[in-house]
């Protein structure tokens, strides 16, 4: 019998790589065939270093959607369901951004499992503030 | 003059031999007394008795002897008148000469030479000494302004010769330091066409070595022509090596982009797969390969790029090169045209100096040559003019001593009174 598993979409922004759940992408681009009122260049993961790729997330209710620069989409891997923990709540506590979800580990190392949607729309929701 | 007392003295005739009388009747004693009265008178003795006029018998003898008688007188009496003028122009002679003696001793020859007797015989030597007088006094005039003249004469003839002394001495020094100065320009001008000869040597030998430069510099200037060429024809190659390196570059960034998008669309394949669950595994599976593959391609490609972008700077590198060998071929040839230009103008002003170092060696050569005879000229005047100079310290003597002997003269015939 095998173990489940989970289905994680890795991705580089700046120095750290970051996995989300593939169901959170609707697809990958590149960051030139999308126009830039689209682009989200910044978020709570921080800045990337270039803009090569884009993870195109729709909305929690898939009306829109918005890319999100990042600098390398490192790929697709199926992790065991038990390498997949929320995030504490003293942790979830500590954060700012409520896009941070859990942990995933991955060849040992613990990786932040990023809910794209809520990323996005916190930087979407940031973004008049920023202005202002 | 003849002593008057000889005119006492009639010339003595042998006395002849007491002829006998030629007439018989005449006494031979009165003719005999007749004949030695006249013997004795014609020898000179006039003061002897007269003859006894009474004594003689015949008459003609007492004739004879009456007129011996007064023949005798009268002879004693001429005699006796003859022997007072010849006292008179005697004493006149004496005092003439004695006179004449006395202006020449004195040197008085203004006045006019008076006697103390007068006689006609002395009229002639009166004016004989009056004519010696006047021409004497005539010449010591004449002898007074010549001695003069001379003193003067020879007072410059001394002050000219002691000039001429000084000048000759100060020409004989200017010769020697001349001469001197010859001998020396004889050296330098020895000296100078040595020099010249070498000049010209080395004249000769720059102008050999001035026409191997002039021929190293046009094989310089073909080498840099050359090189040049070369250059172009690199540049040329670098140029098409550039381009097709551009087409290459235009071609990878071609299959870098399609592997860029095959790596996307392996991305998007295996989220798919991912997303399909079970059912997209084989799927996901094609999809990393296909990404790995894209992946591979874009490292392949950025190899390339890196190769090109080595090539590009290797190829811009050598095309400065080739830029920098055309530009310092062209300054090598404009260069080499410069220097061609100044070896030309100094092949020219070697030629020249070459040419004027014969002629000044030929001219130094006549002029050393020149100095020679004139040194030897010098020598020459150098001794004539030491002759000069003792002939004309001769002459100053001699001319001093003419001054000395005309100052002598003049006081000399200073002593004759003419006027």
């Amino acid at each position: 019998m095998t173990e489940p598993t989970s289905e994680i979409l890795l991705f580089q922004v700046g120095a750290r790589v970051f996995a989300a759940v593939v169901h959170d992408a609707v697809r990958i681009g590149a960051v030139r065939d999308v126009s830039e009122d689209d682009l989200v260049l910044e978020s709570a993961l921080g800045a990337p270093f270039g803009r090569e790729r884009g993870i195109v997330v729709a909305s929690h209710e898939g009306a829109t959607e918005r890319t999100l620069v990042v600098d390398q989409v490192v790929g697709v891997r199926s992790v065991p369901e038990a390498d997949v923990q929320p995030l504490p709540a003293f942790a979830a506590a500590c954060l700012v951004s409520g896009a941070v979800t859990g942990l995933v580990m991955l060849d040992e190392a613990p990786l932040l499992l990023v809910d794209l949607p809520t990323l996005v729309r916190e930087r979407s929701l940031a973004a008049p503030e920023l202005t202002a | 003059m003849r002593d008057p007392s000889e005119l006492d003295k009639p010339k003595k005739k042998p006395a002849r031999a007491a002829r006998p009388a030629r007439k018989a009747g005449v006494p031979a004693g009165d003719a005999l007394q007749v004949e030695a009265f006249l013997r004795a008178f014609a020898a000179g003795e006039h003061g002897a008795a007269r003859l006894d006029v009474a004594s003689f018998a015949d008459p003609m003898l007492r004739g004879i002897a009456e007129a011996a008688n007064a023949a005798a007188d009268h002879a004693v009496e001429q005699l006796d008148t003859s022997r007072q003028r010849v006292q008179v122009v005697t004493a006149g002679v004496d005092e003439a000469i004695e006179a004449m003696i006395r202006l020449v001793i004195q040197g008085d020859l203004s006045g006019t030479m008076r006697l103390g007797v007068s006689d006609a015989a002395l009229t002639p030597l009166i004016a004989g000494i009056g004519q010696v007088m006047e021409t004497l006094k005539r010449f010591v005039t004449e002898i007074r302004e010549a001695a003069l003249q001379l003193s003067t004469s020879s007072a410059e003839v001394l002050a000219a010769a002691t000039q001429n002394e000084s000048s000759t001495s100060a020409q004989a020094s200017a010769i020697h330091e001349t001469t001197a100065t010859m001998e020396e320009l004889k050296g330098a001008s020895h000296q100078i066409a040595e020099n010249a000869q070498m000049v010209a040597a080395i004249a000769e030998q720059t102008l050999t070595g001035a026409k191997q430069g002039e021929g190293a510099i046009k094989s310089f200037m073909s080498s840099m022509e050359k090189v040049r060429h070369n250059a172009v024809e690199v540049d040329d190659a670098i140029a098409k090596l550039s381009k097709r390196v551009e087409r290459i570059g235009t071609v990878v960034e071609v299959i870098d982009e399609i592997a860029d998008r095959s790596d996307l669309l392996a991305l998007n394949a295996a989220l798919e797969g991912a997303k399909a669950g079970e059912a997209g595994r084989g799927f996901s599976i094609v999809a990393a390969e296909m990404r790995r593959l894209a992946e591979n391609v874009l490292e392949s490609t950025k190899e390339i790029k890196n190769l090109i972008t080595e090539i590009r700077e290797a190829t811009h590198a050598a095309k400065e090169a080739s830029d920098g060998n055309k530009r310092m071929a062209a300054e090598g040839e404009q260069l080499g045209g410069n220097a061609m230009t100044s070896v030309s103008g100094i092949l020219s002003g070697i030629q020249e100096t070459s040419d004027a170092a014969r002629v000044i060696h030929l001219a130094t050569q006549q002029q050393r040559t020149a100095t020679e005879q004139v040194v030897q000229s010098m020598s020459e005047i150098e001794e004539v003019t030491r002759q000069a100079q003792t002939g004309s310290k001769q002459a100053t003597g001699a001319a001093s001593e003419l001054t000395k002997l005309a100052e002598r003269l003049a006081e000399l015939v200073k002593r004759f009174k003419v006027e």
